[in-house]
């Protein structure tokens, strides 16, 4: 395990999803409201390039929202690009699924570098 | 003694029989059509279906039902301590397009499911027959009705039904099935009719629109109660898919989840995969129980839909009814065959007493 710094906080800003390569491995860096996530570009579900699909938000039908549908929370959820499945980027976690997860790369800003652990 | 609830028997509800409990003028209707000897299922006005098959000879006989003995007696005869009671020609109710009148037919054989049936005899119960013709009017009725203690569930007629169940202009009964805390019931028959599963009339007999009519029609009314929410939005319903065999279900419960994966957000009033819903309040019945060469089979596709999620059903007196030895010969531990035979389904007709409270009547017919 070792740190491997990837640009400069300049390089990721709010809002941003950049694919990087860190020792042959494709990482997605996602920045949402000023925090970055670093993603493996392999779907759980079928290892599709996951970090290529797009950073939406997502819609939600409930008793709270009265049984109307709502868009929400606009770009917190990356969609893969082979099967439409929503991750949440902060978590991993597949909306469609609690059992589908995607893992997260340790990533950090020192000094306005910006490092991943791999 | 496995104790047996069957949760589909049928009554044979003429119309002559429907007459005297039915309000005018629809009364003069049934008093009509009385007597004039119509074969099951194909009622004018009344079991509307086209038939479209020449009599062979040597094919099954047909069997019905006509007084609560002696429904009392033959369900005991073949081992069923429970019924719950449908009705016959009636199973074609929801082909009827006429709302007013589809409605007073459906009190009269309410009322007349009420007098005949439920009064007397021990073990049976019944399922009061929902009218999608008129969703509120229906839901007022259930809601009577439903006071009644014999009275166990919610039939919901499937086929000829246009649009399917899951359609939101039924919500006001799935409301009222929900606020009397009665399951409903899907229970569809073979149909040629032009709605939906249509063109069977390309088929050329009887056997190959059987294989399609109650199967699809399960399946598609499961898609049209999940895709509305249904089960997001009545969070307390228990639904029951029946006629079917069992074998439909985990194709459609992997399928479903797998293009929730996709389309999540097509659908976001389910807040959790289909599968999810209907391994807690989802359960399908038994018959015609499908039957493999080798049984082991069958179990291991009970066990993917969910041992609780099954419950016995005879289909008493079709010609493609259920013994209950079907599923007790099965190689399958004694506690699955208890909770499909009975204990599966005193957790969805909630109504129905624990066998302790029937025991002594149990026993002496044991």
């Amino acid at each position: 395990m070792a740190e491997h710094v990837i640009g400069t906080i300049d390089d990721f800003p709010p809002g941003s999803s950049r694919l990087v390569k860190v020792r042959n491995v494709e990482i997605g860096v996602f920045n949402v409201g000023g925090t970055l996530y670093a993603l493996p570009n392999i779907c759980p579900h079928q290892a599709g390039p996951l970090c290529e699909g797009t950073v939406n938000g997502t819609m939600i039908c409930n008793a709270a929202t009265e049984w109307k549908h709502q868009w929400v929370r606009d770009g917190e959820f990356l969609t893969c690009p082979w099967h439409g499945i929503e991750f949440e980027i902060a978590t991993g976690r597949a909306l469609a699924n609690p059992r589908l997860r995607v893992r997260q790369y340790p990533i950090s800003v020192d000094q306005g570098l910006v490092k991943i652990t791999l | 003694m496995v104790f047996t609830v069957d949760c589909d028997v049928h009554v044979n509800d003429t119309p002559g029989a429907l007459a005297p409990y039915c309000d005018l003028p629809w009364r003069h209707s049934l008093e009509d059509l009385d007597g004039a000897n119509y074969p099951y299922l194909q009622i004018p006005g009344f079991a509307p279906n086209f038939r479209l098959d020449p009599p062979i000879r040597g094919m099954h006989p047909y069997r019905s039902v006509n007084t609560a003995r002696e429904m009392r007696e033959e369900l005991t005869e073949i081992g069923v301590d429970v019924g719950i009671l449908f009705p016959d020609h009636l199973l074609l109710f929801a082909a009827i397009p006429h709302p007013e009148y589809a409605l007073f037919l459906s009190r009269a054989y309410n009322r007349w499911l009420l007098d005949r049936w439920l009064r007397d005899e021990p073990g049976l119960y019944g399922a009061l027959l929902a009218c999608p013709q008129d969703p509120e009017g229906s839901a007022r009725d259930i809601e009577e009705f439903a006071r009644e203690d014999r009275i166990v569930a919610i039939y919901l007629p499937t086929a000829g039904v246009n649009p399917l169940w899951g359609h939101r202009r039924y919500d006001p009964i799935f409301a009222a099935a929900e606020a009397a805390d009665l399951p409903v019931v899907l229970h569809s028959v073979t149909i040629v009719s032009p709605v939906f599963p249509c063109q069977l009339e390309q088929f050329e007999n009887h056997f190959a629109r059987q294989m399609l009519g109650h199967s699809f029609a399960m399946m598609a009314n499961l898609v049209s109660i999940m895709h509305t929410g249904v089960p997001a939005r009545f969070p307390n319903l228990r639904i029951v898919f029946t006629e079917a065999g069992i074998a439909w279900a985990p194709y459609m419960k992997w399928r479903l989840d797998k293009y929730y994966h996709e389309y999540r957000r097509m659908v976001p009033v389910l807040e959790r995969r289909p599968s999810e819903y209907m391994s807690e309040r989802i359960w399908v019945s038994t018959q015609p129980i499908e039957e493999p060469d080798d049984p082991n089979h069958l179990v291991e596709t009970i066990r993917h839909i969910g041992e609780d999620r099954v419950v016995f059903a005879s289909d008493w007196p079709h010609h493609d009814f259920d013994h209950p030895r079907a599923l007790l010969r099965l190689p399958m531990p004694q506690d699955l065959k208890r909770k499909i035979m009975g204990e599966n389904a005193l957790r969805v007709f909630t109504r129905i007493p624990a066998p302790s409270a029937v025991g002594a009547d149990s026993e002496e017919r044991a």
